[in-house]
């Protein structure tokens, strides 16, 4: 038997509701169903206060299906999800990141979209551990062997790096789709007396799956809890699903929680009758309790009219793939599985979909700040540009098949947004930002400054945000300073989500994210925002002499930055200023559409520091006088170089003139250009030669990781 | 032609479209030899790659009827996964291996023409041309490096067309990245021509793919 997650108060409340004691499959059942990662038990009453409505969400958080949709004119929607296999990919990176993927493309092609795009966000810890270069090859790895075997472009994403995620590897995965508006299937059936049609075969792998993301990791005994990845079965799902969407009813990915979750959230309140001997098995000997909890990948469940079961098995059976009426719906209300001609599984569909919800406890953790270190600027300027964080990733995405679908037009490691086309001729923007230094010290900022950033970041391609889906990833909800952060960091999402309006479409919940000990990660919410290139696409170019302009203000605000964790943790907390995200994010569009920028580039982690590394590195140098850089403190260098606060762009112009007199309440000021001097970054008269920098920058991880 | 778990039909029939050239995609249990004066097996991982690459795919019943047509003397092109099926077929000869730092490689790569004579360069004006590649399997080998030098169309080379080591990135024979056979109608090759065919999408609007896939319409 699986370890069952439930609590013996949850257990009482069940067998309260049902009048009676369930018998072992139904309490794998009850089990699956109210798991964390289906129930969204800790977080659903929180969840609600997102925005999810506005003139372009086709479907959103309320319906949460299995992905939220956004219009994108001309009759199509880009359908956005985006998930986590955390737990899997602390076990075995290779199996649980390259399901990651499966099971986000498998939720959108069950919306009847199109995967045109993946994006990466990964955070794995210190690389001078000999497990985590471990973890992190095989996390890469895993997402290649994925997403390059069904052919779906990885065009983006993030890898980052914190002691924090030591035994605990965060592995986000955000999948994009497109499909014509009127042809989005649902995944709730609308009628009883459909048939009920299982593709792929059941085994032994990800037993209790959902269950196990639930609980933090026991380091015993959990590879059975791992699935098993096979892309080329993804691969003939993903082109007979998309051949037969507009043949079959409802279409439902069988992910977390497997057949039992995937049937009983099917049904949506309809009852079902389900005969497990009809089940298409890997290995025979399957007990029913594993066939109903199982989480074999590569599986979809249909909803299907009577007359069509024929026709659509036939179009998987041209590929010899195993598809099975298993049964249909009914309109009682009751989830009922048979196993060998007797009933094991009879439970209301009212139990099962509706948990018992929580509001746990919560407690400000105070951080206390330390007084300002003294620190060497040349020396921090150094340190920072060498971080992992910031160097080229290019070891990791040049394993993705990232021009796959012949759509990707700004790729990965080129902006700070990727730009995908769409069928109807106009461009995407995504970008995933996360940042849990930050929200460490106020998790609320943090929830501000993750949905302002990426708005920036696609402003300097020129697109304008218009949706996003979100991903909490922390501890275990029932620690009060844990779950004080959850609450603020959902605060502050809302809050600016709202703002931009880039309404919340969709999105998971992780919580039991920690480490051997028992410690918390570090509150990582990720936010991925997609936006549409308003009207010229900025491709980045730089030459000599041109002028930096800077937009935005420095401000004394240094706790939480990439320089305070270096350095530890000193000063006040950025707050985030969300008009002036906005307003300078709109003066950059407008900059781009009138001509007037060759390179955009937001400040963000690490300053404008790293912002100027990013002209370094493309074989030019800066020279930049501190009297131009605005900042709220006189002349303090430090903030003026690292201060992380947001509104912040650099632009490379050869009009600087233009953004001085256009600027509209933005604070703009020029403050250098572009030289010729290779690797140079010269600030008043000081220059620093920065050649081992940059050489560090293209090659840190071939020698790291490729040397081990 | 589709296998399962090839990924890049659709783009090389819009490249095809892009170039003028009359073509559809057919799956490979309904493929009519007689109906087609060419084929192009494209890129993807064909029967999930779970031997060696295109091994599976090569022996098939659907390739027994790409060799029929080969006899006939039209044109065969494989890209990618298709030149692996090429090579694990015997269409073409020589092999190719795991890639040299025994991981997948994709990014750009300058590439130089070494022959004229056949269906895709024919005609070319241009001696250095850019597209990407993205495989883990295209180190190209040949036990006999004269004549595998007899055959190579494509050379991977610096930005002037360096023949370097240095420019080679999965560590190909004498930087080979294409051959064809010595009448030049049945070519493999490891870049993705297709991928190089939108101005959109090439990152300095240049289209050389199309270029080679435009030889197939004067053919």
């Amino acid at each position: 038997m699986v370890k069952l997650t439930l609590s013996p108060f949850e257990m009482e409340i069940a067998r309260k509701r049902l009048g009676r004691e369930p018998n072992e499959a139904e309490w794998a059942t009850i089990d699956a169903l109210w798991s964390e990662h289906c129930s969204y038990k800790s977080s659903k009453v929180y969840l609600r206060s997102f925005p999810s409505s506005g003139e372009r969400v086709v479907m959103g958080i309320e319906d949460w299906q299995d992905a939220g949709a956004l219009d994108v004119g001309d009759g199509w929607a880009i359908v956005l999800k985006l998930e986590s296999h955390n737990h899997p990919s602390a076990i075995d990176p290779f199996n649980g990141s390259a399901t990651g993927v499966g099971g986000i493309i498998r939720d959108i092609i069950s919306k009847g979209a199109i995967p045109i795009a993946l994006l990466d966000m990964i955070r794995v810890g210190n690389l001078n551990r000999e497990r985590n270069r471990w973890l992190l090859k095989n996390i890469i790895r895993g997402i290649g062997f994925y997403g390059n075997s069904i052919g779906v472009p990885v065009v983006g994403g993030e890898l980052s790096f914190d002691d924090t995620y030591d035994d605990n590897p965060l592995v986000d995965v955000a999948g994009i789709g497109v499909v014509r508006k009127d042809k989005i299937v649902p995944s709730v059936v609308k009628q009883a007396g459909l048939k009920i049609v299982i593709v792929g075969l059941t085994g032994l792998d990800g037993l209790g799956g959902a269950s196990f993301a639930s609980r933090k990791l026991s380091g015993e005994n959990e590879i059975g809890a791992v699935q098993i990845a096979d892309p080329f079965a993804g691969k003939i799902v993903l082109d007979v699903t998309l051949s037969i969407a507009d043949k079959v009813e409802a279409i439902k990915d069988l992910g977390g929680g497997g057949l039992v979750v995937g049937v009983t959230e099917m049904a949506n309140g309809f009852g079902a009758v389900v005969d497990l001997d009809r089940v298409p098995l890997r290995v025979s000997d399957l007990t029913p309790e594993e066939i109903l909890i199982s989480e074999t990948q590569e599986r979809m469940l249909f909803a299907v009219k009577e007359e069509r079961v024929k026709e659509i098995c036939a179009e998987f059976e041209y590929y010899e793939y195993p598809c099975a009426e298993i049964g249909y719906f009914t309109d009682d209300s009751v989830i009922r599985f048979r196993y060998r001609g007797k009933e094991i599984v009879n439970l209301p569909s009212e139990l099962l979909v509706s948990p018992p919800l929580f509001m746990w406890e919560v407690r400000k953790h105070k951080r206390p700040s330390i007084e300002r270190p003294k620190i060497d600027i040349e020396e921090a300027i150094r340190k920072v540009v060498s971080h992992p964080d910031f160097v080229s990733k290019e070891w990791a995405y040049s394993q993705f098949d990232y021009e796959v679908g012949t759509s990707t037009v700004i790729k990965p490691g080129e902006a700070d947004a990727a730009v995908i086309a769409l069928p109807n001729g106009k461009l995407l923007a995504v970008k995933g930002d996360a940042n849990p230094d930050l929200c460490e010290n106020d998790a609320y900022e943090c929830g501000k400054y993750i949905v302002a950033e990426a708005y920036r970041n696609l402003a300097t391609v020129g697109a304008k945000g218009i949706g996003i889906v979100d991903h909490l990833q922390f501890g275990d909800p029932r620690k009060p300073e844990v779950y004080y952060t959850f609450v603020e960091a959902l605060r502050g999402i809302a809050e600016a989500a709202k703002f931009f309006n880039t309404p919340v479409v969709g999105g998971k919940v992780s919580f039991y994210n920690e480490n051997k000990e028992g410690k918390a990660i570090k509150p990582t919410p990720l936010v991925v925002m997609a936006g549409l290139v308003e009207d010229k696409l900025l491709r980045g170019s730089i030459e000599e002499d041109l002028s930096i302009v800077m937009l935005g203000l420095a401000r004394d605000e240094m706790r939480g930055t990439f320089l305070s964790k270096l350095y530890g943790n000193f000063g006040e907390t950025p707050k985030v200023r969300l008009n002036e995200d906005l307003v300078a994010s709109e003066l950059v569009v407008q900059g781009i559409n009138r001509g007037k920028i060759l390179f955009a580039k937001d400040i963000g982690r690490g300053g404008l520091v790293s912002a100027l590394f990013s002209i370094l590195v493309r074989g030019y140098g800066v020279d930049i006088r501190s009297n131009g850089i605005k900042a709220d403190i006189g002349d303090d260098l430090l903030v003026k170089l690292f201060s992380e606060s947001t509104g912040r762009f650099i632009v490379l112009t050869k009009e600087p003139e233009w953004f001085l007199e256009n600027k509209k309440g933005v604070i703009a000021s020029v403050i250098g250009k572009v030289t010729k001097s290779s690797g140079v970054l010269k600030i008043d008269d000081k220059s620093l030669e920065l050649s081992k920098e940059i050489d560090n920058y293209y090659n840190y991880f071939f020698r790291v990781i490729e040397n081990d | 032609m589709k296998f399962p778990g090839t990924t890049c039909e659709v783009d090389v029939y819009k490249a095809l479209v892009e170039a003028s050239v009359d073509a559809e995609i057919v799956k490979f249990k309904d493929f009519d030899p007689d109906k087609y004066g060419a084929v192009i097996l494209p890129g993807g991982f064909s029967f999930g790659d779970y031997l060696r690459a295109g091994s599976i795919a090569a022996s098939t019943e659907t390739i027994k009827k790409v060799k029929e047509m080969a006899n006939e003397g039209k044109i065969i092109i494989g890209i990618c996964n298709g030149f692996q099926i090429l090579v694990e077929s015997g269409l073409l000869e020589g092999a190719l291996l795991p890639n040299l730092n025994l991981r997948f490689v994709s990014r750009w790569v300058y590439l130089k023409v070494g022959r004229k004579d056949t269906v895709l360069t024919r005609g070319l004006e241009k001696e250095i041309i850019k597209m990407p590649i993205a495989h883990s399997e295209g180190r190209y080998y040949h036990n006999d490096p004269s004549r595998a030098e007899r055959f190579a169309v494509l050379y991977y080379v610096g930005p002037k067309g360096e023949v370097d080591e240095k420019y080679n990135p999965n560590g190909s024979l004498l930087n080979i990245a294409s051959i064809a056979n010595e009448e030049g109608n049945i070519i493999g090759m490891m870049p993705h021509p297709e991928r190089a065919s939108f101005k959109l999408t090439s990152p300095d609007g240049e289209t050389d793919g199309l270029l080679l896939f435009r030889g197939l319409k004067k053919w």
